[in-house]
């Protein structure tokens, strides 16, 4: 059965400590109302973008955890991302990939390959030091205290159904460069 | 004539411009987390393979090569978020492959991006907007269409408008270019 997104999105809320997040398309709606704090950056106007964004962050602030909040289309569109994040090694990067099959923030066209494409597999392939696959909300909640402590660059597949919002039905939120602005004044000062 | 300019030659610039970046960045607050002094986020460009080759025994510098120029766009702007400094090197066709990276990124999210560009096929005695090649000729029509501030690295002496650049990128909060007119010696 796939979880609600929302409930998987409340449960890394509820488990993430200070980590800093970046939530990109349908999760970019949920987690502006779950994680109203300025220690997130969304990916906003570069479909595919959130994990070199995230990996980025983990690079300069090694201190920090990293959690990224990836769509399926999202990381086919970057998909070498997954080899420059490997080869980079950032050991506090957990790289959340939710998996719902379609593009739902443009009108929830299948992906290519639908709801076959194995990113657990993809993720290994390319050298990341180890990739999951989740399909309830209970089980997440139970790892997720080991998964924000392991030695990343990990990835975790995330069998979601549609979330209630898209950036499309819910605008609205911070425009990317004040995003920007506001988090690096938060990692500035601390 | 345009001239080569000797890849110890960008190396030494870059590392000075970005031990300034950190001395402004210290002025502003941010601790230095690092050993190092900044980072290349670099997909191979042909034209600086010798800066490429030579950045491989600097320990100072971190070279990290990305899949495509639109990775290195966005972890440009997680590592400028972490105050840290870094410049891209990439080339024209780089550059065409990540347009709405660059807008996305470098304009829209206003964060100071100060790019190396290599004129790959670039006729020594021809100005790059003549050139045969539509990889060369468009570059700066594209830049200049975006409102990229821009230079070119025609000989050693050009090398000032590395940290010129850079500071500008950063003056104006968004891109930044230089380009390197024959390959790198
Ligand atoms: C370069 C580019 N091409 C196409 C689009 C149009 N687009 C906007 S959202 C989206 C789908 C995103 O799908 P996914 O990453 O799976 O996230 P979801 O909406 O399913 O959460 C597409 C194709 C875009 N924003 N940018
Ligand atoms: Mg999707």
């Amino acid at each position: 059965m796939a979880m609600k997104p929302e409930e998987a999105l409340r449960a890394i809320a509820a488990a993430r400590g200070d980590a800093l997040c970046v939530p990109t398309m349908t999760t970019a709606p949920a987690w502006r109302t779950l994680a109203p704090d300025d220690q997130s950056v969304g990916c906003v106007g570069f479909m595919g973008g959130a994990s070199s964004l995230g990996l980025g962050l983990a690079l300069a602030r090694p201190d920090r955890r990293v959690l990224v909040f990836d769509g399926d289309g999202s990381l086919l569109m970057q998909l070498g991302s997954l080899a420059t994040v490997a080869g980079a090694a950032p050991r506090n990067l957990v790289h959340f990939l939710f998996k719902n099959g379609v593009y739902h923030t443009s009108g929830a066209q299948e992906i290519p390959g639908g709801g076959g494409v194995d990113f657990v597999q993809m993720a290994k392939g390319a050298g990341y030091r180890a990739a999951y696959a989740i399909t309830d909300v209970a089980e997440l909640q139970r790892r997720l205290p080991s998964l924000l402590r392991e030695e990343g660059p990990i990835l975790v597949e995330l069998h979601t159904g549609l979330a209630d919002k898209t950036p499309m039905t819910d605008r609205g939120g911070v425009p990317f460069a004040e995003q920007v602005e506001r988090l690096r004044g938060r990692l500035i000062a601390s | 004539m345009p001239e080569s300019i000797p890849a110890p030659l960008i190396i030494d610039t870059l590392k000075d411009t970005f031990r300034e970046a950190r001395a402004s960045l210290a002025a502003e607050g941010v601790r230095p987390r690092h050993d190092h002094l900044g980072w290349i986020l670099s997909v191979p460009d042909t034209h600086q393979k010798s800066v490429l080759a030579a950045l491989d025994k600097e320990r100072t510098l971190r070279v990290l090569t990305c899949s495509t120029e639109d990775e290195a766009n966005a972890i440009a702007a997680g590592l400028w978020m972490g105050g840290e400094p870094f410049a891209l090197m990439i080339q024209h066709a780089g550059l065409y492959a990540s347009v709405n990276t660059l807008r996305g990124v470098a304009m829209d999210g206003r964060v100071p991006i100060f790019y190396m560009i290599g004129l790959l096929q670039r006729e020594k005695d021809k100005e790059p907007r003549e050139s045969r090649h539509s990889m060369v000729r468009y570059c700066e029509p594209l830049l200049d269409l975006f409102g990229v501030p821009h230079a070119r690295l025609e000989g050693p002496d050009d090398v000032r408008f590395i940290p010129e650049y850079y500071r500008l990128a950063q003056k104006r909060r968004g891109p930044a270019a230089v380009l390197v007119g024959l390959e790198t010696a």
